[in-house]
């Protein structure tokens, strides 16, 4: 699957009809890791929701390759996020009773019998690669940084194309954020995915090929288009 | 259809009947589950919230216990006296009301009704069909037990000859009931009259404790059995002998000297002979003859109305203990938006995250069901413990088909029920869900 981005016209409305995100024109070249800045409430991660498919009431288009997924049903966004995207949040957002790989493997619970060994492999693989041991205790008792590690390797289970991250390192102190930085570059580098990450955190922007400013719902600077 | 359903047994029709309840829960089950293996994320989901989760299968758990101990309870309370009336096939005695003379005869709850005479007694006692006559006599007491006169060959009769001693031969001699405090060698003196007004210094006639009953199960386990003649003489009355007759036990009786019973029970050896009995001595103001069991019938399908009454309120009861589980259900699911918002980020197909919500409703109300019928037959035991102690009825009520069809409905209804918090997880944004 490419993974090259390109938003058209996109426009995105809340509940109460007020606009909250206006983008005529975006492309992202397959493999680029791009980072969006902006101050809170801007609309960075509204950006990355409409991308992720997240939210209903998007109008224009949202093309991931030839895909449209402005143009598909609830259920239809669903499958192909479970297929092409892997979703990491700010804070973490795992099953706390379940274990690291439980947890990682979660993709497995939902996907269609064939690809649930390959789902459960790779996860594991990743967990051992991101330096986690120990994968059948709780995940409760996990540091904040290796927690987020569990999160990465959900993320990457099913092998996709495109990686989403909200804010993925502002629960973590500095030597935690680091690394974490240093396993998702590298993640996204080994396969070439396409990487977007919401970031108030200049180390990890740094580190991105390409920086989205977004301000009062706009993208007001694209720093390496 | 009809047809093939009364050909079937009682047995296969309870059991099609169980199976047809639960059906519609495990088709739900089948359908929802289909393709997904949500069990690992059920099991943290009840594991996250034991406390408020072991508190729903509680209430759930006591509230079904209720009501199915109380169904099984009836059903035993109408088994118990029942098998009390199991002896008395056949009881003559006045024209006068049927439940207060076999409340009288059969449950030694007696008041005062006219007595039949000794000529009576003797037509009764002489017909070729009867196998026993025997004659009551009510009155006395020994503390709180009572003292009922009757026949050497009643007690053989009423207890089937398991006796520990002798049956009396003697107009001293007394056989007790199993639940009696007295043993043998005991020497007593009956008190006049029963319960707190019993005179104790009326009677200064002892009598010996010569024989003890098994028990029986029947509220007779607690009175006291001696010859009728002693109950007769205590209240200076003739004792049923001619005076050259008078150390005499038991029949045949003298119809001079007879001064009355209150009841005659009688006992046929062929069942038609009964309902030959009972027509032959059913005569307009002199006496009247009836089955304890048909009356029994004639109260317990009264009963059975207040019994259909006692279902639906338990059934009314369940709907509404379902539906607050529900209420609170649709609460304890919100604690879980965020992971369920996750998982249909993640990409979850719908019905995945459908599956997981009804698996863990289903889960919480099927642990509460199994409980409750643990609860149910704990509150049977302590139930039927108590009637037993306070009626000397022996009464088991154990679980039978009708708790376990009571049960399957409530699993199928409130299973059906629990598809609505899994309804409104769906209707739900997954953005605001995300941000919890």
């Amino acid at each position: 699957m490419s993974s090259a981005l390109r938003l058209s016209d996109v426009a995105v409305t809340g509940d109460t009809g007020r606009r909250l995100l206006r983008v005529p024109s975006l492309d992202v070249t397959p493999g680029t890791s791009l980072g969006i800045r902006g101050p809170s409430g801007a609309g960075k991660s509204t950006l990355l929701f409409a991308v992720a498919g997240l939210l209903s009431r998007v109008s224009g288009g949202v093309f991931w390759a030839e895909t449209d997924i402005c143009a598909m049903t609830a259920e239809q966004r669903a499958a192909f996020r479970a297929r092409h995207m892997g979703l990491i949040f700010q804070d973490f957002l795992l099953f706390e009773e379940l274990s690291a790989l439980d947890n990682a493997t979660l993709p497995a619970q939902f996907a269609p019998k064939s690809g649930r060994a390959q789902i459960r492999a790779a996860a594991q693989d990743h967990l051992t690669a991101l330096g986690l041991h120990d994968l059948d205790r709780p995940v409760a008792s996990f540091s904040g940084g290796e927690r987020q590690r569990v999160a990465i390797a959900r993320a990457l289970a099913n092998d996709p194309g495109i990686l989403l991250a909200d804010e993925p390192t502002a629960s973590l102190h500095r030597d935690a954020a680091d690394r974490l930085i240093d396993d998702l570059v590298a993640s996204q580098a080994a396969a070439r995915r396409t990487l977007i990450a919401v970031s108030h955190d200049p180390a990890l922007l740094d580190r991105m090929d390409r920086v989205l400013t977004v301000t009062d719902g706009q993208i007001t600077d694209d720093s390496g288009a | 259809m009809a047809a093939i359903w009364t050909e079937l047994s009682a047995l296969q029709q309870d059991i099609a009947l169980l199976l047809g309840l639960l059906l519609p829960a495990v088709l739900i089950g089948a359908l929802v589950l289909r393709g997904f293996h949500p069990a690992p994320l059920v099991r943290a989901m009840l594991w996250r919230f034991r406390w408020p989760n072991a508190l729903f299968v509680l209430l759930i758990a006591v509230s079904l216990g209720i009501g199915i101990g109380l169904l099984a309870q009836e059903r035993g309370l109408r088994r118990g006296t029942a098998a009390a009336a199991d002896k008395f096939d056949l009881i003559v005695s006045a024209p006068g009301s049927e439940v207060t003379m076999m409340l009288a005869a059969v449950y030694l709850q007696p008041s005062d009704v006219p007595l039949l005479s000794g000529d009576i007694f003797n037509v009764v006692a002489g017909n070729e069909n009867v196998a026993l006559a025997a004659p009551l006599a009510f009155g006395d007491s020994f503390q709180g037990a009572s003292v009922v006169g009757t026949t050497p060959e009643f007690v053989s009769y009423l207890s089937d000859g398991r006796i520990d001693g002798a049956v009396f031969s003697e107009h001293e001699q007394a056989v007790v009931g199993a639940a009696v405090p007295l043993r043998i060698g005991d020497t007593f003196k009956p008190a006049h009259g029963v319960g707190d007004g019993a005179d104790h210094d009326a009677h200064d006639h002892a009598l010996t404790v010569v024989g003890r009953m098994e028990p029986t199960g029947t509220p007779w386990d607690r009175a006291i059995l001696i010859p009728v003649e002693a109950v007769w003489e205590t209240h200076g009355l003739a004792n049923g002998h001619a005076p050259e007759h008078g150390d005499q036990i038991g029949p045949p009786f003298d119809a001079a000297y007879f001064p009355g019973t209150p009841a005659i029970i009688v006992h046929a050896e062929a069942l038609w002979a009964n309902y030959a009995l009972r027509s032959e001595f059913t005569r307009d103001a002199e006496t009247m003859a009836f089955f304890p069991g048909a009356v029994l019938s004639r109260l317990y399908r009264v009963m059975g109305d207040v019994r259909q009454a006692m279902s639906v309120m338990s059934l009314v009861t369940q709907v509404l203990v379902a539906a607050s589980v529900l209420v609170g259900l649709l609460i304890l699911i919100r604690l879980f938006q965020r992971q369920l918002a996750l998982l249909r980020a993640l990409g979850a197909p719908a019905r995945f995250v459908f599956a997981v919500v009804w698996s863990y409703a289903a889960a919480l109300l099927l642990v509460g069901a199994l409980l409750g019928v643990l609860v149910g037959q704990a509150a049977t035991w302590a139930l039927s413990a108590i009637l037993t102690s306070r009626t000397d009825i022996a009464i088991q009520a154990p679980l039978g088909w009708p708790e376990a069809h009571f049960v399957a409905g409530f699993v199928t209804l409130s299973t059906v029920l629990a598809l609505l918090p899994a309804v409104t997880v769906m209707r739900q944004s997954i953005v605001k869900g995300l941000r919890g």
